[in-house]
């Protein structure tokens, strides 16, 4: 098959090439294009182009850049010759990718390439308009020279004071056209100047190896320690600051996300600095467990309760892995001068986060037993991700991914923990449940009114412990201390002193000290002697006798009256329904402002509206082999319909001329016929629309009924019906 | 997973399991970095703070044998970065050090340069330094050696002192251990402060502070001026001198409101150098009076702050800090390191009870009900006579009566804060009272016939808040105090614990009227015992008068 186009060349491709195609370009798969002309747009398209070459390593794109500055078509010999006989094996990476692609007189790039790649690639200044005699360049003047030395690796411009007055070197330069003016102040050395002066090559250095890792060698032990105690930790974190806000929901401001204040108070709850309070509460949003509710209030979310019902290792998952593939970082929180990107906020996203953290976390997978140095996985990260408009990935980026992933406990002393790595590998967690420290059944009650729970303590008997007592300290165990108010808490959420006592008589496995049980009894006996309900009415009336014969009267059983006080009763129903039973029933009643009544709400609080975690942003899934599949097949299916459909609009064209003019009554007669001797075969007919257009169609007739002809369109495929006095001419194909 | 028994927080506090077999050898290895909190029957809370982790640098040990320790005794896994501050935090101390420089004086020296050339730009160091004399070293005004630790100390970055210590004027002062011996712990303290040069020793109520203190004084050789909190503290602090050391009485002079002597040893009290005439203190002469080579600081928690600003211009003289607590409810613990010295010796209060120095104690609380009548007027009482009404009910004294009678045969003594009430007690028990008022002379010979057992109950104010030293009193009855102080708690406690010549425990009940904020007060004051390690029961007032206690 003959290529002369980038579609052609795709088109020639087989299936596996397109599919690792797709692998390597997942973009170009959503949507899946129609057919292959689509698919060749939008492969060199600028932003696919972009994508393609950001995926590119530093010594991938070295040649690429090669390729680039090569005239086309180029030879596979040629990029070799301007980088380095490695380059072989890039190349076909690059074919992969369909950034160099084979026509049939050698390679060339996709339109738009060279422009994604910059003015002047590789310091590389335009190409010469007309031939140069490169030989004359190693007799150039000194002045010349000491011109040449200072453009030849790049920039290629070079400021001059005034072209018109070119000092003799510069003279000499643009005389044999080695350079050529840009503006009055300006000149430009030439690419073919430039590259004979760098001996053929396009680079002065060339990248062609990863960087070297420099390893902190970490015990294998002391890995799984601090990775067992970060695991912990931070779900630890994730819980406490759920539960803090589920007492006291955090408000989200105007502009989106946590403010300030908020965020501070966080961090002080949980004794961590400010951007680790920030990374918590960002991973706990993005694993759908909070929730901005319309009111503004950040709540947990139902999520919440079941994640606290599961084991460990599958809550561990659950926030590591958003973060794998969040678009958010949340590192940029309290940065300098950044005071409108918060926590939970909208300007957190950074469309090449979740790419630079797979890169960097790859790098840790790929040295386990050791924690590399920063510096070299900010290296090996920038070899791997040279090509970023922003001018490189930013470091400060690969230092946050490493500071989070040792807070999740994907790391251990900033080596790659063997949870981790099963975690990135989708193996079996079932170690971490093993691992992390077993909960425990039961606290030990002291006399100085505290109680240590020597561990994780069970959710039940730390949620009862919670209401009844404060927590003075915690982290793999906990602290309680009991207080006056804290037990008063206990018995305003419905504890009666004896159950307390109960409680901790069973959750301790030390006597229950005597002091403690007294104070339990004091507290419990003060308790409850005033009495505070809920109600949605109330009745009053100074005259006790009416109030008697309204609770008797049978017309307002409907308000279900309690007399809570001679003078008062109390009823279920909103006022303004008491007031309107009551007027039916003949009495006189009138409203009184509710200013004061205080309904208290439930104390522990979850969002009314459903978890949506954050949208990811500018990255796109690795899809399956089986999709991909599937969208081969669909454009492979396109490109034949499209095919088909171009064959017949080339037929119609020419056909349309050679077409006869008949008569509505000739016609008619033609079709009877056709319809009668040969119904199976196919009719070539001038069909006008209702703006007298004629356009050429190819049918089957079905039949002929009312001056109408059902007939199948071949063009759209579907059953069309055709006035006949419309149709322009017949002839049999 | 170990199965140690010390659980690391996060929040840096360590729980030490007691109940564990590794508990004792843990709480060793543990007690040079980390601050004794609180010490209840079954887990122990210590703290790691900046100070205990410097105090442990300026004792020897570094931040490797911190971090061993933690990791070989914990039970879970330590919290990487607690670990990682441990670390750092030690680190700090020692880059930076004073030193004596034949040239310039008083030098600045580290090992650093990048912290030199912080704390040389901090606004509060530049005036305190002279001139830089190479990259490494710039030199401090002489007189400025307390405030430039001070100040560094408030950086974070403690300087370690190496800059020496005069002698002094020599003079000859020994130990005369004739019928008693010094004890070991005492011997170790006085030991490890000589050889750190400055510093405190820690040592629980009863221990023997004064011994650990003249054991100093032999080592030092020189001229020693003590400082203690009160008259009555001076006198002892001269008796036991008289008794355990070569000094004779003209060696010894009393610095008071009342005597002004100066003599090779002088004790002086806070009061008087904290008195100001026309708005000078008028007695700083005295440090200046001598070429002294120790000073002594009892009561180190008592401090008061103008001592502080003294003790910055002496620092090239010697200092000892005695004290039970570091702990100082106004938190200048900063300032009693840089200023007298990192802790040099420590033991816990229940390790020496262990063995046999202290006498255990049995706390009890006897809950008292008003009557209606004083449940009401408790109720309409102002605010701020609420305290002292329900604190000094008269069904409280009853239950004293009952309680002394029932104890009979022992020493008692009666501690309360109203002296209407205590004339009232004393009255009803036919006991003397002593309070503020009452003529030194006179207080001394209750006290003397106290000892004796000439008096078997004494009924004393808040002056017993003091190193006043009662060997005989076996039960303490407190019946109304300083409303929650915890400070004033252990004080009182530490009267009944001195050890008893039979080995009897001691007994020490709190009187307090149910449902009142006194039982609030109470429980504040008596977490501090539980804390301590003194669990402590509640019966109730009628259990006192059907003699079940």
């Amino acid at each position: 098959m003959e290529i002369r186009s980038y579609a052609d060349y795709l088109r020639s491709l087989s299936d596996d090439a397109l599919i690792a195609l797709f692998e390597a370009r997942p973009e170009l798969t959503s949507p899946v294009p129609a057919d292959i002309a689509t698919l060749a747009v939008r492969a060199s398209s600028v932003p696919s182009l972009v994508r393609a070459v950001d995926s590119l390593n530093k010594w991938q794109l070295q040649v690429l850049e090669a390729a680039a500055v090569l005239p086309e078509p180029f030879s596979e010999k040629e990029i070799i010759s301007a980088t380095d006989k490695a380059a072989k094996f890039v190349i076909s990476s690059l074919v992969d990718r369909a950034l160099i692609y084979g026509a049939n007189d050698g390679y060339r790039l996709p339109t738009n390439l060279r422009e994604i790649l910059g003015n002047e690639i590789a310091g590389l200044g335009p190409a010469s308009p007309k031939k140069l005699k490169l030989k004359d360049l190693a007799s150039a003047p000194a002045a010349a020279q000491k011109n040449l030395d200072a453009m030849t690796w790049g920039p290629p411009r070079g400021t001059v004071s005034d072209v018109k007055k070119p000092t003799p070197g510069l003279a000499w330069l643009l005389e044999n056209g080695f350079v050529s003016p840009v503006n009055q102040q300006t000149v430009v050395l030439h690419r073919e100047a430039a590259l004979h002066l760098r001996g053929g090559k396009v680079h002065r250095t060339l990248f062609i190896t990863p960087p070297e890792i420099s390893v902190r060698e970490v015990s294998p032990k002391v890995n799984q320690q601090a990775a067992i105690s970060n695991i912990t930790t931070f779900l630890r974190w994730t819980e406490e600051v759920l539960n803090f806000w589920a007492q006291q929901p955090a408000s989200a401001l105007k502009a989106g996300g946590l403010g300030v204040r908020d965020l501070r108070d966080l961090a002080l709850h949980l004794g961590v600095e400010e951007v680790c309070a920030a990374f918590i509460a960002e991973v706990a949003y993005l694993a759908g467990l909070l929730a901005i509710d319309p009111d503004d209030r950040i709540l947990p979310t139902q999520l919440f309760d079941t994640w606290l019902s599961q084991p460990s290792s599958i809550k561990w998952q659950n926030l590591v892995a958003p973060w794998l593939i969040t678009s958010r970082m949340s590192g940029l929180v309290g940065r300098d001068g950044s005071k409108s990107v918060t926590p939970l906020g909208p300007e957190l996203d950074r469309s090449s986060s979740a790419t630079i953290r797979r890169a960097t976390i790859e790098v840790l997978q790929a040295n386990p037993g050791g924690a590399p140095s920063l510096e070299s996985v900010t290296a090996t990260v920038q070899w791997n991700l040279p090509y970023r408009r922003t001018g490189g990935v930013p470091a400060e980026y690969i230092e946050w991914t490493l500071r989070e992933a040792e807070w999740l406990g994907l790391t251990g002393h900033g080596a790659i923990s063997t949870y981790g790595l099963e975690l990135l590998e989708g193996g079996d967690l079932a170690s971490v449940d093993k691992d992390l420290p077993a909960t425990v059944d039961h606290i030990l009650i002291q006399s100085d009114n505290t109680a240590i729970a020597p561990g994780p303590l069970e959710h039940e008997i730390a949620q009862e412990l919670d209401i009844i007592a404060d927590i003075e300290s915690r982290g793999a165990a906990t602290v309680f201390r009991f207080t006056e108010a804290s037990l008063r808490r206990g018995l305003d959420h419905g504890r009666t002193g004896e159950e307390i006592l109960a409680f901790l008589k069973k959750a301790s496995k030390t006597p229950v000290p005597q002091p403690l049980e007294y104070l339990i009894g004091d507290i419990s006996r003060k308790h409850g002697k005033l009495r505070v309900g809920n109600t949605s009415s109330f009745i009053r009336c100074e005259d006790s006798a009416l109030i008697t014969q309204i609770l008797k009267d049978k017309k307002v059983e409907l308000l279900n009256l309690r007399r809570i006080a001679p003078e008062v009763l109390i009823s279920s129903l909103e006022a303004t329904d008491a007031i309107s039973i009551l007027k039916s029933a003949g009495y006189l009643p009138a409203a009184e402002d509710s200013k004061g009544l205080l309904l208290s709400g439930p104390r522990i609080q979850r969002a009314t509206s459903k978890a949506r975690p954050p949208r990811i942003i500018g990255e796109f899934e690795k899809l399956e082999r089986e999709v991909l599949e599937l969208a081969v097949r669909t454009i492979r299916t396109g490109e034949k319909s499209s095919a088909q459909q171009s064959t017949l609009r080339n037929l119609s064209r020419d056909a349309l001329g050679s077409l006869p003019r008949n008569t509505a009554s000739e016609t008619l007669q033609i079709l009877v016929k056709h319809l009668r001797e040969t119904p199976n075969k196919s009719l070539s007919i001038g069909y006008a629309d209702n703006n007298g257009l004629v356009s050429h169609r190819i049918i089957d007739p079905i039949q002929i009924a009312a001056g109408m002809l059902q007939a199948k369109d071949h063009a759209s495929g579907e059953v069309f019906t055709f006035t006949i006095a419309r149709i322009t001419g017949v002839a049999t194909l | 997973m170990s199965d140690g028994p010390l659980i690391v927080q996060s929040d840096k506090t360590l729980l030490l399991d007691i109940d564990h077999p590794l508990s004792t050898e843990c709480r060793r290895a543990i007690a040079p970095f980390a601050e004794l909190e609180r010490a209840p029957e079954h887990m122990h809370t210590y703290r790691l703070t900046n100070l205990g982790l410097w105090n442990a640098r300026a004792a020897g040990h570094d931040a490797e044998m911190v971090i061993d320790t933690l990791i070989k005794y914990s039970r879970y896994a330590v919290p990487h970065a607690l670990l990682i501050d441990v670390a750092e935090q030690m680190s700090r101390y020692g880059r930076l050090r004073l030193e004596a420089d034949p040239v310039h004086g008083l030098i600045l020296v580290t090992t650093d340069t990048a912290v030199l050339e912080e704390v040389i730009r901090a606004k509060k160091i530049a005036p305190l330094l002279g001139a830089r004399i190479d990259a490494e070293t710039v030199a401090v005004h002489p007189s400025q050696r307390g405030a430039i630790k001070q100040s560094l100390l408030r950086l974070g970055w403690p300087a370690e002192d190496f800059a020496g210590y005069v002698d002094g004027q020599a003079h000859e002062i020994s130990l005369k251990q004739n019928g008693w011996k010094i004890r070991e712990y005492q011997e170790h303290a006085a030991e490890g402060f000589w050889h750190g040069g400055s510093g405190v020793v820690v040592l629980p109520c009863g221990a023997g502070k004064t011994i650990v203190g003249a054991a100093a004084m032999a080592h030092a050789k020189a001229t020693t001026l003590i400082l203690v909190t009160n008259t009555v503290a001076a006198r002892q602090w001269r008796d036991e001198l008289l008794k355990r050391t070569s000094l004779n009485e003209d060696e010894i002079g009393e610095y008071s409101g009342s005597k002004k002597e100066i003599r090779p040893v002088t004790i002086a009290t806070y009061q008087v150098m904290t008195k100001k005439k026309n708005g000078v203190y008028a007695h700083l002469d005295l440090f200046d009076s001598h070429d002294w080579g120790l000073i002594i600081y009892d009561e180190v928690h008592l401090l008061p702050a103008p001592i502080f600003r003294f003790t910055a211009d002496i620092q090239s003289r010697r200092r000892l800090g005695l004290t039970a607590t570091l702990v100082r409810e106004d938190g200048m613990e900063g300032e009693v390191f840089s200023l007298i010295g990192p802790k040099r010796f420590d033991v816990p209060w229940k390790e020496i009870e262990a063995q046999g120095y202290i006498a255990p104690a049995e706390c009890i609380e006897v809950r008292v009900n008003l009557t209606e009548a004083e449940r009401l007027a408790y109720a309409t009482a102002e605010p701020e006579e609420r305290y002292r009404y329900c604190a000094t009910t008269r069904t409280k004294r009853d239950v004293v009566q009952e309680l002394v009678s029932l104890h009979a045969q022992e020493q008692i003594l009666v501690i309360g804060q109203y002296l209407d009430q205590l004339d009232d007690l004393g009255e009803t028990l036919g006991s003397p009272v002593i309070q503020g008022s009452t003529p030194q002379k006179e207080r001394e010979e209750l006290f003397q016939s106290f000892r004796t057992g000439e008096i078997s109950c004494l009924v004393v104010s808040k002056v017993a808040n003091f190193s006043i030293d009662l060997p005989e009193a076996t039960i303490a009855i407190q019946v109304s105090g300083a409303f929650g102080s915890r400070q004033e708690e252990a004080q009182r406690l530490g009267r009944v614990l001195r050890p008893k010549a039979d080995g009897r425990g001691a007994r020490f009940y709190s009187v307090v009227s149910r449902d009142t904020i006194d039982q609030d007060f109470a429980q504040n004051r008596q977490r501090f015992l539980a804390e301590q390690g003194y669990s402590y029961r509640i019966i109730d007032a009628d259990d006192v008068f059907q003699g079940k206690i």
